[in-house]
């Protein structure tokens, strides 16, 4: 039942907020969802002490019978694949709910939609049934999509628009891929279970598994179809940022793993070279025009592409390090990446701009944004993958187990590494070092210094817990692998033990 | 087994754990949540916290001498076939460097409650020299490659913002900025390294990573490939050629931290390139690049530095130049000698670099063409920075002087021409001090040394203590009884490295000084003078080919992005909108049309279907 309510909790809260027939103000209706998102954060920590972490199967299952013949149940269970991302998503949902503040209009509505999308997502990760995934990875677009073109910046309808059709696309090919391996393999229940070449000829299974990773890739996004996300999230408000980079994203990388992954292994072993080079390839692509940003924000949008690449790589290798690795940068990047676009906001707030030609010396300790900047700085470390922060780890696991596999598109992914460290130290050192000054350093009318409204510390709060949390996993990386380790381990044998198989299976 | 060893023994890792804990303690007065009375007490905090972990330290050494060398081990992270642990090397000579870091690290603090006396950020300054410490103290203890790495890099990030301190000036800007990314590729291609061994070889451990090289052969090639990225840790470290460029850049932070910096940093980046040379063993191609960028850095780090008129510079490129020799020494499989050279080096480049902090603490300027006479009124500062001098200097019979002896004695056989380089850089390093001493503390005064008192005894007793160390060093260096004996050298390399000395001295002291010597009006010189004093033109050829490269293709990525990635989508878009206006005009209104616009659509496909399938 605790799963169930995992969807409850929010679903009924979202209901009972839209339909509360009296006036709500904007306090009520934030603080209503703030208690509604901490009761679902210790509903997901029970989890963890209902899990047993050494069984690597799906584990709390539970299910109705619903649409049976069309093949559509209600069927709920986790691993240690998505417990980690549950956990993330219930404590970036609670964030973002209390970083938003001052909502210029429709309150009541705004918190219904994060409700909504939190709830979506955790029935995506906790779905056992294709269709029912399907459903709740729709379900998490449209409050989305509200949430840009509502309270969106000035150029709102044009990047919500792209992300709907992005996603939507993505979603086709989703359900095509679903229902195509329901007409080929003859069944009906879209369970979860792998198919083999008995079943399946190779050419269809890479055909099907084609569109899980095109579909799949949009979301992630991964080159050449990232091109939503940087216009997303540059109109997107913060907190809608913060679930975009920290949450969404993770449905994509999740996909692959659980689906693509899952349910192809054979075919999944064919691409993986081709899936090697494609993350080596979307790892540079992000990195690289990250560098050429100006938009703090878009900086950190591409860096998205780049590090979100690494998840592909980790998973084309498949070994038991390495798919652990991916875990852990699914959810370094989501505590990360959510730090910085929090962090991005709060200059935003200040300044009225995230222009880095503008920006200069916030790092100022009497009228500047101190402690935003010394964040700032931990966050691109963590980034960036300094040791004692939880990227480093992800990304040394990422690495060592992929490069015996793949050793050259490890290596260009390890490049990529070091990119990050130049655009962040570029962002650091442009907007937060040197002299205090808003306006662009003009010869003529000279730097115009302003005074910042100095941030509380209570302000600052939701900042500190992400960034304590990313230096917790750097320092007892232990504490994470302990949940996951046996559900990568029994993946990454599921892998092996297929791709033995595959010499026969190869040939139509 | 642990349990059996004595208490102070089991709790060495608490000795790197007290410099992170001194950062931790500074916090509450970095960040301004205390603001009553000053950030002093965090001072005095990381000041006693940093003496706690010299005596635990030396009460360790006690013990290793009594029980012998040991051994300790952590588990940290175990997943599937990989396990990183936590290892302590405690041998002597380990826990000697250990000593170094701790004491150093003392030392400076106390030396930079004189210099940094109204700095209003004090507490973030020893919040952040506290870092430095735990890391550095990590570092030399280690037993693993990992850990290794992992405390490097936190070196790298305490670099940075040490470097970056005053972060309000301009130059500091692009100072932290050089030395965080010449850094970060050292350290990025020694991860490539560490990644590559931690798959094949299983375990990070020092000793088994020995034994499984041993074992076995790879090929060639990647075993030259993996030294080399085994080797670019610690060039980066020790600012060897060509990655030098951001030691004397670095020069913009602090002068505490420089102390640090030039002494016992590059002395950590050493010594761990001390444990990777047995790894090397297969790649020759390492060791010939090792041999030939610690003598290009030897030889080339001396001629920039004579060339420079900024007193810190000048002293900075020193040592890169002499890390050059370390590196040499380390090359040429001459480990023990290559530690008593970083001891030398250690104290002595520490002591001159407290020497030059306290002129500058006086006088606010560094621009030796500015500074003069300084000698009768700053009796210390001068005697500290003539100790210091002897001491890297193979003259007078202090630290160097025994160090060049057996180096030149050890090698002259086998490689002559590295025997050489050492001479050539004692001789060029003795001139640069000489000129450095004339033009600093002897001559007239210049308006900016008329009134200049002796520093504070904050700064001047840790300078004359440290004074007397070096003076006494021989015979520390003597008690510790390295292998061959320190003077076991012949009577002709014993001559040899003092006219080399002697020689420099002299033609330090005759050449010709004013402040137009700076720039020579002789073309020849002057293009001579030029090409040394902008380091032969690296930070312009860097940023002519990589930092061009790397932004050109992050435009490209961005115009690709722009324009192709992007343009499509949007014209898939365009193309939709403008398909359908047109369309729009396309529709009659009339019903009959439709009708027959359907039938003949559905004769059509019948047709097909009908042939498919006949």
């Amino acid at each position: 039942m605790t799963l169930t309510l995992l969807l409850l909790i929010p679903f009924l809260g979202a209901l009972g907020l839209s339909l509360w027939p009296r006036t709500l103000c904007e306090v009520v209706a934030r603080r209503t969802a703030i208690v509604l998102l901490i009761i679902q954060l210790l509903l997901s920590l029970r989890v963890i002490f209902l899990f047993d972490s050494t069984d690597g199967g799906m584990q709390l299952q539970e299910g109705l019978y619903w649409l049976s013949s069309l093949g559509l149940d209600y069927r709920l269970g986790i691993d240690g694949l998505s417990l980690p991302l549950v956990l993330i998503n219930a404590v970036l949902t609670l964030v973002a709910a209390i970083v938003s503040r001052s909502i210029s209009q429709r309150p009541r509505l705004y918190f219904c939609l994060l409700l909504v999308i939190s709830g979506a997502v955790n029935g995506a990760f906790l779905s056992q049934n294709l269709l029912l995934f399907f459903l709740f990875y729709e379900l998490e677009l449209i409050p989305l999509w509200l949430l840009i073109s509502v309270w969106g910046g000035s150029n709102r309808a044009y990047a919500a628009t792209k992300f709907l059709i992005f996603t939507a696309v993505s979603g086709m090919l989703i359900l095509g891929a679903f229902l195509g391996l329901a007409f080929a393999t003859g069944s009906v229940d879209f369970s979860l279970t792998p198919v083999t070449t008995l079943q399946l000829s190779m050419g269809g299974q890479i055909l099907l598994l084609s569109a899980l990773l095109i579909g799949f890739g949009i979301k992630v996004p991964l080159f050449p179809f990232h091109t939503w996300l940087p216009d997303a999230h540059t109109e997107a408000s913060t907190p809608v940022s913060v679930l975009l980079a920290g949450v969404l994203l993770k449905l994509g990388t999740y996909g692959i793993l659980r689906f693509g992954m899952g349910l192809f292994p054979e075919a999944w072993s064919v691409l993986a070279p081709g899936l090697a080079i494609w993350a080596a390839i979307s790892v540079l692509y992000g990195s690289l025009a990250a560098i050429a940003q100006v938009d703090m924000k878009r900086m950190v949008a591409y860096s998205s592409v780049g590090h979100m690449g690494y998840v592909l790589l980790a998973a084309a290798a498949a070994t038991p390090v390495s798919l652990l690795g991916s875990v852990f940068q699914m959810v370094s990047h989501g505590l990360i990446s959510a730090l910085l676009f929090m962090l991005v906001g709060v200059v935003y707030k200040a300044t009225g701009t995230r222009n880095l030609d503008v920006l200069r010396g916030l790092l100022n300790p009497e009228r500047g944004l101190p402690l935003t900047g010394s964040l700032m700085i931990l966050g691109v470390m963590a980034s960036a993958g300094l040791p004692g922060m939880a990227g480093f780890i992800s990304e040394f696991l990422l690495f060592r187990g992929s490069i015996e596999k793949f050793p050259i598109a490890t290596l260009l992914s390890m490049v990529g590494s070091a990119l990050t460290a130049v655009y962040f130290l570029l962002l650091v050192n442009r907007a937060f070092f040197g002299r205090l000054a808003v306006t662009p350093v003009d010869p003529n009318s000279g730097p115009l210094d302003i005074r910042i409204p100095a941030s509380t510390l209570v302000e600052q709060l939701p900042s500190l817990m992400l960034a304590g949390s990313v230096v917790f996993i750097g320092l007892w990386p232990t504490s994470l692998a302990s949940i996951t380790e046996s559900a990568t381990n029994s993946m990454a044998q599921l892998m092996s033990t297929l791709s033995i198989v595959l010499p026969i299976g190869v040939t139509p | 087994m642990p349990t059996a060893l004595p208490l102070p023994l089991q709790t060495v890792w608490l000795i790197p754990v007290y410099g992170f804990a001194g950062m931790v303690l500074s916090l509450p007065w970095a960040t301004g949540w205390i603001k009553r009375n000053g950030p002093r007490p965090a001072a005095y905090l990381n000041l006693l916290i940093t003496l706690v972990a010299v005596v635990h330290g030396s009460i360790v050494i006690g013990e290793v001498l009594e029980l012998g060398p040991q051994h300790l081990s952590f588990g940290w992270f175990q997943v599937a076939d990989l396990d990183l642990r936590i290892g302590f090397d405690l041998s002597l000579i380990n826990l000697a460097a250990l000593e170094l870091v701790t004491f150093m690290s003392f030392i400076c603090q106390v030396f930079a409650l004189g210099y940094l006396d109204k700095e209003w950020a004090l507490a973030r300054f020893y919040g952040l020299v506290g870092f430095f410490e735990g890391a550095m103290s990590g570092v030399v203890l280690s037993s693993n490659l990992f850990m290794s790495y992992f405390l490097l890099e936190m070196l790298t990030l305490s670099t940075y913002l040490l470097v970056g301190f005053w972060y309000a000036q301009p130059l500091v800007i692009t100072a932290a900025r050089d030395a965080f990314l010449t850094k970060r590729v050292g350290d990025v291609l020694l991860l490539m390294g560490v990644v590559c061994l931690s798959a094949w070889a299983g375990s990070m451990e020092f000793t088994d990573l020995y034994a499984w090289s041993a074992q076995h052969k790879l090929a060639p090639l990647t075993s030259n490939l993996l030294g080399l990225a085994l080797i670019a840790g610690p060039m980066g470290k020790c600012a060897q050629f060509p990655m030098h460029l951001w030691l004397d850049e670095a020069m913009e932070g602090p002068n505490p931290a420089s102390i640090l910096r030039n002494s016992v940093v590059v002395t950590c980046g050493a010594l761990v390139l001390i444990k990777l040379m047995p790894l090397l063993q297969q790649a020759p191609l390492a060791t010939t690049v090792l041999l030939s960028v610690g003598a290009v850095s030897a030889i080339g780090g001396a001629l920039v530095a004579i060339a420079q008129v900024d007193l810190k510079r000048a002293c900075s490129y020193l040592t890169t130049s002499y890390l050059g020799l370390v590196f040499i020494a380390i090359a040429l499989q001459q480990p023990a000698i290559a530690i008593l050279m970083l001891l030398a080096h250690g104290l002595a480049k520490a002591l001159l670099f407290m020497s030059v902090g306290s002129v500058i603490a006086t006088t606010n300027c560094q621009d030796i063409t500015e500074l003069g006479g300084m000698a009768s009124r700053m009796p210390a500062t001068t005697l500290a920075f003539l100790v210091g001098s002897a001491g890297l200097v193979g003259f007078l019979p202090l630290g160097c002087y025994w160090c060049y002896g057996i180096i030149v004695e050890s090698i002259k056989a086998t490689s002559p021409l590295m025997a050489a380089v050492f001479i050539i850089t004692n001789f060029l390093t003795a001139l640069n001090l000489t000129r450095l001493f004339r033009s600093v503390f002897m001559g007239k005064s210049m308006p900016k040394t008329r009134r200049t008192p002796e520093v504070n005894w904050l700064m001047a007793l840790p300078m004359v203590s440290l004074s007397v160390i070096v003076v006494l060093l021989p015979w520390i260096m003597a008690l510790l009884d390295p292998i061959p004996g320190i003077n076991s050298f012949s009577l002709p390399v014993a001559a040899l490295v003092f006219s080399s000395g002697l020689i420099g001295l002299v033609s330090g002291s005759l050449l010709h000084l004013d402040s137009f010597w700076s720039r020579s009006r002789t073309q020849s010189l002057r293009v001579l003078q030029d090409l040394l004093a902008l380091d032969f033109y690296t930070p312009d050829i860097y940023r002519s080919t990589i930092v061009a490269f790397v932004a050109g293709l992050a435009r490209l990525a961005n115009w690709f992005d722009q324009a192709v990635v992007n343009g499509f989508v949007n014209g898939i878009g365009r193309l939709s909108l403008i398909t359908a206006e047109g369309l729009r005009q396309g529709v009659s209104g009339q019903l009959q049309s439709y009708v027959l616009t359907l039938i003949v659509a559905i004769i059509l496909l019948l047709t097909v279907v009908q042939f498919w399938y006949s």
